[in-house]
C-alpha cells in the first residue's frame, strides 16, 4: 500500500479492544482524514467496521491482504 | 493532619475519584465480551492502556495491568524463572529491592534458581560494571528498581539496561516509585520489564502494570481467559485502571519541580539539626523522597512523636512478628544496624504546602530535642 495514510496497528488485538482502540484514535481525527486499520482476518473484520460505522466514522475501503485485512476509515471528526 | 508518607501511598487525585465513579456508572461490561456494554468498558480500559503505554514508553500492546506493584514484580520474576514450568537459571537482584522482589528471589531460591545479590555503594547505587561482571550465559533476568522506595536513591537505568542488552540478558526494573517522576529510558534503553502501580501517584490502590517487551515469553502466575494477552487472565478491574489512567495523565513535570524544591527546603532545615544525617544520594533522589536519621534517636520512637503531633511519616525499618529488624536497605548501604533503626522516611505529594513544611521541620526540630533529653 502506497497511500501514505497513518496506519493503526490492531492484529492481535482481541474484541472489542480493537475497536476501541480504532475508535480512541478516530476521535482524535479531524473529520474527513484517513486512518488505515490492520486487522486479524475472521471476527474483527465484522465487529470493527460495524463499530465504526455506528459511530460514525466511514469505512472507506477495505482490503484482504490474505494474513491480515486492511480497512481505511474515515473520521467523523 | 500534614500528611508526608506519599512513598507507602496517597490520596486519590479528585479527577481520579471522578473518572473512577464515571466508569463505575457507564462502563460496568464485561470488556471482552464483543457486543456495545463490552464495548463501553472495553473504551474505558484501551484508553487506560494508551495512557499507561505513554508514560512507560512503551507500546500499548507491551501493557500488562495487574492488581499493583506486588503482582508486576511477581510476575516479572517468577516469569521469567519459572518460564516453561520449571525453576532453573540465575537471577540477579540488588541487595535493595522492594520486598516483593526480594521475597520472589528468595522463594525462587529454595527452588533451586541461583540468587545473585547485587551490592550498592553508600549512596545506594549499582556499578554497572560490577553488573556486567556478574552476568552468566544462564542468566535469565536482572532486577534492579529504578527509584528506591527507602532511600529514594535513583539508578542509572539506560547504563544497567545497556550492560543487560549486549550480555541478550533480559532487565526488569520496579519503577513504583519513581513512575512518571522519573523519565524512563526511551528505548532501546528501556527495561524489558518495567513494574509500576498506581495508588504512588494519587491512583487508586490494587491497580498497576507490567511492560513486556514485545516477543519476550513469560510464564502467567495465574491460568485462565485470554485477558491481557494471556499473561493476567480474569476481568479487568475498569474503575480502578481507569483512574490509573487518569492518575498517569495528570502527572505533571512542574509539580515534580515544585515537590523537589520543597523536599530540598526541608532537607536543608533537617540537616541544622544536629546529627542528622540523610540515606541515599543528594543528587540522585526522587523528587518527592528524603530519608534520614538524627544522632541517638530510634526512628520508631520519632514516627511515634510526629504521628502525635499531626505529622504522618514511615519508619525506614521492617516490623516483623512483633519486633523491628534494621531495614536490609539501610544495611545494605554499610550503615550499622543500630544507626539504621533510627532512619524515618519522609515524602511529599501534590498536596503538601511550604506552609506545611515549613511546619513539619520545626515539629521534628523539636521532636528530635524532646525524644534526646528522654532517656
Ligand atoms: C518500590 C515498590 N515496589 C512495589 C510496591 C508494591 O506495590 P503495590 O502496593 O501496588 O503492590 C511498592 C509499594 O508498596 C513500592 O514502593
Amino acid at each position: 500500500m502506497t497511500d501514505d495514510l497513518p496506519v493503526l496497528d490492531l492484529r492481535g488485538v482481541k474484541c472489542p479492544a480493537n475497536a476501541a482502540r480504532a475508535l480512541l484514535r478516530l476521535e482524535t481525527m479531524e473529520a474527513g482524514e484517513r486512518l488505515a486499520i490492520l486487522l486479524d482476518p475472521g471476527e474483527p473484520t465484522e465487529s470493527v467496521p460495524a463499530a465504526l460505522t455506528l459511530e460514525g466514522h466511514r469505512v472507506v475501503a477495505t482490503t484482504d491482504c490474505k494474513d491480515h485485512w486492511r480497512l481505511v476509515a474515515e473520521a467523523r471528526g | 493532619m500534614i500528611y508526608l508518607d506519599h512513598g507507602s501511598t496517597t490520596p486519590l487525585a479528585p479527577e481520579v475519584a471522578e473518572a473512577m465513579a464515571r466508569a463505575t456508572a457507564v462502563a460496568w461490561g464485561n470488556p471482552s465480551s464483543d457486543h456495545g456494554s463490552g464495548l463501553a468498558a472495553a473504551r474505558v480500559l484501551e484508553e487506560a492502556r494508551l495512557r499507561v503505554a505513554t508514560a512507560l514508553r512503551a507500546d500499548p500492546a507491551e501493557v500488562v495491568f495487574t492488581s499493583g506493584g506486588t503482582e508486576a514484580n511477581n510476575l516479572a520474576l517468577k516469569g521469567r524463572l519459572l518460564r516453561g514450568g520449571r525453576p532453573g537459571g540465575r537471577l540477579v537482584v540488588s541487595a535493595i529491592e522492594h520486598p516483593s522482589v526480594m521475597a520472589c528471589a528468595a522463594w525462587l531460591e529454595g527452588l533451586g534458581v541461583a540468587v545473585d545479590r547485587l551490592p550498592v555503594d553508600g549512596e545506594g547505587l549499582v556499578d554497572p560494571d560490577d553488573l556486567r561482571r556478574r552476568l552468566r550465559p544462564d542468566t535469565r533476568l536482572v532486577s534492579v528498581g529504578h527509584g528506591n522506595h527507602e532511600i529514594g536513591t535513583v539508578q542509572p537505568l539506560a547504563e544497567l539496561a545497556r550492560v543487560c542488552a549486549e550480555a541478550g540478558v533480559p532487565f526488569h526494573t520496579d519503577a513504583c516509585q519513581s513512575f512518571t517522576r522519573e523519565p524512563l529510558p526511551a528505548p532501546p534503553d528501556l527495561p524489558d520489564l518495567v513494574s509500576v502501580n498506581a495508588h504512588k501517584i494519587h491512583g487508586p490502590k490494587g491497580a498497576g502494570a507490567l511492560r513486556v517487551r514485545r516477543g519476550l515469553a513469560l510464564e502467567p502466575l495465574m491460568h485462565g481467559g485470554p485477558q491481557e494477552g494471556g499473561l493476567r487472565p480474569g476481568t479487568q478491574n475498569v474503575p480502578a485502571l481507569a483512574g490509573f489512567g487518569v492518575a498517569v495523565s495528570l502527572a505533571d513535570p512542574a509539580e515534580y519541580q515544585r515537590q523537589a524544591a520543597l523536599r530540598d527546603r526541608l532537607l536543608e532545615r533537617l540537616l541544622s539539626i544536629r546529627g542528622a544525617h540523610l540515606h541515599g544520594s543528594r543528587t540522585r533522589r526522587l523528587c518527592h523522597h528524603l530519608s534520614l536519621r538524627f544522632d541517638g534517636v530510634s526512628g520508631r520512637a520519632l514516627a511515634a512523636a510526629l504521628d502525635r503531633a499531626g505529622v504522618r511519616v514511615s519508619r525506614g525499618s521492617a516490623c516483623s512478628s512483633g519486633t523491628t529488624a534494621p531495614s536490609p536497605v539501610l544495611l545494605a548501604l554499610g550503615i550499622p544496624p543500630a544507626e539504621a533503626l533510627g532512619a524515618v522516611r519522609i515524602t511529599l505529594g501534590r498536596g503538601t504546602t511550604e506552609a506545611e513544611v515549613d511546619q513539619a521541620g520545626a515539629i521534628i526540630d523539636q521532636a528530635v530535642a524532646t525524644l534526646r533529653r528522654t532517656p
